[in-house]
């Protein structure tokens, strides 16, 4: 079996699994950020009306908001933190950073666990090792929330080896923006994952979240990297309990495999209307922006403040591009205060904000007026999502960003390195 | 389960965010249902009858996963959704909160809007009224239909756990 398989068999309480088979699994952690959270809340205490059976299994973090600027979005968190009261669950309140990272960094995401959010990025959780899937609202007020539980049709697994050397000013979010979209937007739909390859392993943990990132833009249920030593690195920095790391059978069976060579690739960008629109930069360098933002789920981890200093450090932004940073925890802003580096995108011209979600749906911050174009490493570009429908959103790397800031328009990085 | 309707067609890789705009999600459904669609189809929130059915490209309801897109559109009466593929958060979030959905591909060319169309979930038979094109989708596992009768998964819940955690 694969370790999506293994995880599934144990927590629906079998000896195996099969692809394509229906199980209803124990449910080991359900994250919730203030929007789905509202949302969930409102469908369990209207239309389920039982008790919260495992409080500590369910976890929300305030993220789309740091501070809200209407008197609904204030109401909205004080009827999310109520509801976290009257349920004993955890919050995190505002200012502590985006879901994902802040559930990793707390130590509260382990190896061979059953995940489950409504943010469409709790894939993202595969990156240790687990079984991560994005459910509805309604999944978690039905199963998840009375019973601790929730149904899952087993996928198929796909495996992908990702071979060769990137290089210079190409990030592992310049691979993973041209994987999605080789892939192809739904080019995977309902597979399992499993990311791994020498290029995936001599990549750091955080470098390598980027890949179940991209499964959700592909149509996957799930993505996943087994464990290896850098992992269980990561993970002692973050966990004092033991856990227990499942990996895959040797035998175990793929539905495929499909082989990547990313050596030679240009710095990517992915070009509205949509995330699997990826060009190499060349293609749309020169395109106007007035915004630029180091932000996202996958954004802003301190490996993306190092970048985008390597080249902002001596030099200012455009004097038309407003350039957002919001560290995706606490602890990315405490490492970069650490490293000088907050003083270095300061000088540089750079604004930082709170640990949140920054510019993600706009809730915040973020909105664009018709006609205004920005560059960040989020994870979504869909027209409407960031203010006006004829507003632009492009994705690219830490480096894309900060020459783009620099230049006033999209930018290859390697021209400032 | 089989339905017939007026068709309203969409296009490829439409996003949640273009169903229900994002800063519309906490409002009342009374009022996130006039904006259903708006920024794709402007008259389509106005006109959209009940029975109607929703037609769209690839990778429909892709983005956020937030369930409100496919209850928005339950609101508005529309009684199904074909679509040559869905986003996998949106597939799930239709079976459980119970609108009828059906995967079809090849379906984007074989109809034109307003063409009445005759669906059945169970064999993923759709035939073009207005044309006489039949085609042949993927017909719903038994296992969904089940949730989608009993009106999703909060009232199939009791059910799916009754039969010991096996589905």
């Amino acid at each position: 079996m694969t370790l999506v398989e293994k995880i599934l068999a144990r927590a629906s309480g079998r000896t195996r699994v099969e692809p394509g088979e229906v199980v209803v699994a124990d449910v080991d952690l359900i994250l919730l950020h203030d929007l789905s959270g509202y949302l969930t809340a409102r469908v369990f205490e209207e239309k389920v009306r039982l008790p919260l059976r495992y409080p500590e299994r369910v976890v929300m973090v305030f993220d789309h908001h740091f501070s809200p600027p209407t008197e609904e979005g204030a109401r909205l968190l004080e009827e999310n933190r109520a509801f976290a009261r009257r349920y004993g669950i955890r919050l995190f309140d505002c200012g502590h950073g985006n879901l994902h990272n802040v559930a990793v960094w707390a130590g509260l995401v382990r190896p061979g666990m059953v995940v489950v959010g409504s943010d469409s990025h709790t894939p993202v959780h595969g990156a240790l090792g687990c079984f991560a899937a994005a459910l509805g609202n309604d999944a978690h007020a039905a199963l998840g929330f009375p019973y601790g539980k929730a149904w899952f049709r087993v996928p198929h697994t796909v495996r992908i080896e990702l071979e060769g050397t990137s290089g210079p000013g190409v990030t592992p979010r310049d691979v993973a923006l041209w994987l999605a979209a080789t892939i192809g937007e739904g080019g995977a739909i309902y597979k399992a994952l499993e990311f791994d390859g020498p290029y995936l392993r001599q990549l750091g943990f955080w470098d390598r979240w980027l890949f179940p990132l991209i499964t959700v833009d592909v149509g996957a249920k799930c993505g996943y990297i087994e464990p290896d030593e850098v992992t269980e690195t990561f993970l002692r920095s973050v966990l004092q309990e033991p856990y227990e790391v499942v990996r895959g059978d040797p035998d175990r069976e793929y539905e495929a495999v499909w082989r990547y060579e990313v050596s030679g690739l240009d710095p990517q960008v992915a070009c509205p209307p949509t995330v699997g629109n990826v060009k190499p930069v060349k293609e749309v360098a020169g395109v106007p922006i007035q915004w630029a933002e180091l932000g996202g789920h996958g954004g802003c981890r301190i490996e993306d403040i190092r970048l985008a200093a390597r080249i902002l450090a001596g030099r200012r932004k455009h004097p038309h591009v407003k350039l957002n940073i919001v560290p995706s925890s606490r602890a990315v802003f405490t490492q970069a205060l650490r490293e000088g580096l907050v003083e270095i995108l300061h000088e540089a011209g750079a604004t930082w904000f709170p640990p949140s979600a920054g510019s993600n749906q706009a809730i915040n911050m973020g909105a664009m007026a018709a006609g205004e174009t920005m560059v960040s490493t989020h994870s979504r570009n869909f027209p409407g999502r960031n203010g006006s429908p004829q507003a632009k959103m492009y994705l690219a790397s830490a480096l894309t960003v900060a020459a783009s800031a620099v230049a006033g328009c999209i930018a290859d990085p390697r021209e400032f390195l | 389960m089989r339905f017939r309707g007026r068709c309203w067609k969409f296009g490829d890789y439409i996003p949640t965010d273009q169903i229900v705009p994002s800063h519309l999600v906490y409002r009342p459904m009374t009022e996130i249902v006039r904006h259903v669609l708006v920024n794709v189809n402007p008259e389509f929130p106005e006109r959209v009858q009940p029975g109607d059915i929703v037609v769209a490209g690839k990778h429909f309801g892709q983005s956020s996963g937030r369930a409100i897109a496919a209850k928005a559109i339950q609101a508005t009466g529309v009684a199904c959704v074909v679509a040559e593929s869905f986003a996998r958060t949106f597939y799930r979030n239709a079976f459980e909160i119970g609108l009828a959905i059906l995967e079809c591909p090849g379906i984007s060319e074989a109809v034109r809007e307003g063409d009445i169309l005759d669906v059945e979930l169970e064999t993923g038979w759709v035939r073009n009224e207005s044309t006489g094109r039949v085609l042949r989708g993927k017909p719903t596992p038994p296992f969904l239909l089940e949730m989608l009768r009993a009106g999703g998964l909060i009232p199939f819940a009791p059910r799916l756990l009754g039969e010991g955690g096996k589905a």
